[in-house]
């Protein structure tokens, strides 16, 4: 839902630093100069906000105020006043009236952010090309923990990925960090003494800037209250120590909606790729198997017909591995298309090992398998 | 009801510096800082003025006023140049499109930052006990340009360093009727 908020202020510069503050979120800001302009863009929009200045002239904005909520269409449109009018006296008079907040100018464009995403449910707009859209793209993750062991593990296991990975020690850095950046996702260590890892979630879910960023819980994995406790509250994931990496990486790769399909499909020259990693983990035969018939289809639809399934990097077999590869070739089958198999000694040594694979024929390379497809217009896989 | 004879040359001083600075701070991440105040300028005899704000080329000079318990006028002088630095920071353009934009924008937005600064040093003196309230700001534009008083105003001028800039804040009060 985009949101109104209309801003009600006879300095065009002030109207300009608003809108300038909300650029980053989904809502559109809507103008006016004086009271009379402010009470007419009200009747006529329906704002879900109205920031309020006081001194403006025709009709300025108590008086404005007082007509607002003696009208029963518009007396429910909260407003936040927004003046250089403070004074204790005067703030009290005009709270009187009903007010939801009163900022007093000179005011920070963030603060002004943050009391409107107090009262309406501001999101951040999609940031284009800066925000990852991608498994390849940069991205930066907060990991808040007090043991630095911990930070430098997540920090070495992922350093294959472009992801940077900021460790902080203490929540207070973290706050720090958060406030001057917008981090893609947090881990935070439910170990972080007096549940401040607690207080620190709340902090980071009121925050305009970060109320809809993933935020990880790590913990050890026979703490069960401290993991019921974090799923009560809303972590988007719980990551158990002794961390395993590669579980970890797939799991901020879809809280990030990462597309992940690059790491194993690609279209080389006019053959389909479909390539397994080293280690093909549970989630990783999840993630190929989400996009193995779109991706497979889409191939066919650009106008390929030739696939190679690649496991030379592959280290062992296990059940889950073969079925996704079952339905990997019945996928090109049921589309037509000719695939045929690359793998290394290890693999070729186990499929002979299994009813369902004994049969299945191996290239040593890429290289080999496009050119076995000029070789036999059959399909090379299934002997 | 309190007199603004009640009010200490240094509780001015104070209050200006503090306003001045917080808008400076606040809206454009600038240090001001008070360089030299010529207080309690009196001009009970009603003699013109000599010019005292010392200040030469072209400037643009907000001021707002405030009604109450104290009534007054505070004038911000700003040098041409820097109030097209105010304005490009303040509206987030640069100094090419504040200049294509033409000089509404730059007075708009050095009178806002006139009625903010005006504001905060209104609002420490309502809660001493001065209730007022703030009048809708104006723009002038000039160079040596002097403002007299009435007779029975009081002045006061404080002149701030802000980065390589100066300002002047020229203080022009009385007590209410």
């Amino acid at each position: 839902m985009r949101y109104k908020v209309l801003t009600v202020d006879d300095s065009k510069t002030v109207r300009i630093i608003v809108k300038k503050a909300f650029k980053g979120y989904d809502c559109e800001i809507i103008e006016a100069a004086n009271g009379v302009e402010g009470l007419a863009a009200a009747s006529k929009e329906t704002p879900d906000l109205i920031l309020l200045d006081i001194t403006m002239p025709v009709m300025d904005g108590v008086e404005m105020l007082t007509k607002l909520k003696s009208d029963p269409a518009l007396k429910g449109i909260p407003v936040i006043m927004l003046t250089a009018e403070g004074g204790r006296d005067n703030v009290l008079k005009i709270a009187k009236i009903g007010v939801r907040d009163y900022i007093v100018k000179p005011f920070k464009e963030e603060v002004l952010v943050e009391k409107c995403g107090r009262i309406i449910d501001l999101k951040p707009l999609t940031e284009g090309p800066q925000k990852a859209k991608s498994i390849f793209d940069p991205a930066t993750l907060l990991v808040v923990e007090d043991k630095p062991a911990i930070i430098q593990q997540i920090q070495e296991g992922l350093k294959h990925t472009p992801w940077k990975i900021h460790g902080v020690n203490t929540t207070g850095e973290g706050i720090d960090f958060c406030s001057k950046n917008t981090p893609d996702l947090i881990i935070i260590s439910l170990s972080l003494p007096e549940e401040a890892a607690f207080t620190l979630f709340r902090l980071i879910r009121q925050n305009v800037k970060t109320k809809y960023t993933p935020i990880f819980a790590l913990v050890v994995k026979t703490e069960a209250a401290a993991q019921a406790q974090a799923q009560q509250v809303g972590f988007s994931y719980i990551i158990t120590k002794p961390i395993e990496i590669s579980e970890m990486e797939s799991k901020i790769a879809k809280a990030m909606n990462l597309d992940t399909s690059q790491r194993y499909f690609a279209v080389d020259g006019d053959v389909f790729v479909m390539r397994l990693p080293e280690n093909c983990s549970q989630s990783v035969v999840g993630e190929v198997t989400n996009y193995l018939k779109p991706k497979v289809a889409g191939a066919v639809d650009s106008g390929i017909v030739k696939a190679v399934i690649d496991l030379h990097e592959l280290k062992s077999l296990n059940m889950a591995v073969i079925k996704l590869l079952i339905q990997a070739m019945q996928t090109c089958k049921d589309l037509a298309l000719q695939f045929t198999l690359v793998g290394n000694p290890q693999i070729v040594s186990e499929c002979k090992g299994f009813e369902d694979t004994r049969t299945w024929t191996f290239h040593d390379s890429i290289a080999d398998a496009k050119a076995s497809f000029s070789r036999s217009a059959q399909p090379a896989g299934a002997a | 009801m309190p007199t603004i004879d009640q009010i200490s040359e240094s509780v001015f001083r104070e209050t200006i510096n503090r306003a001045v600075q917080d808008v400076f701070k606040t809206m454009l991440g600038k240090t001001a800082s008070l360089a030299d105040s010529t207080g309690a300028l009196a001009n009970a005899d009603g003699s013109p003025w000599a010019h005292p704000v010392h200040i030469s080329g072209q400037h643009v000079v907000g001021t707002v006023g405030f009604i109450g318990d104290i009534s007054g006028l505070i004038y911000l002088y700003l040098e041409d140049k820097f109030a097209n630095d105010v304005a490009s920071h303040m509206l987030g353009m640069t100094l090419a499109e504040i200049d294509e934009a033409g000089h509404e924008v730059v007075n708009d937005a050095v009178g806002e930052l006139t009625n903010m600064t005006v504001g905060t040093f209104k609002n420490q003196l309502a809660d001493k006990g001065f209730p007022c309230k703030l009048t809708i700001p104006s723009i002038l534009r000039g160079s040596n340009f002097s403002i007299e008083p009435v007779s029975s105003a009081t002045r006061r001028i404080y002149r701030f360093q802000v980065g390589e800039h100066h300002i002047v804040a020229d203080l022009l009060m009385k007590s209410g009727e």
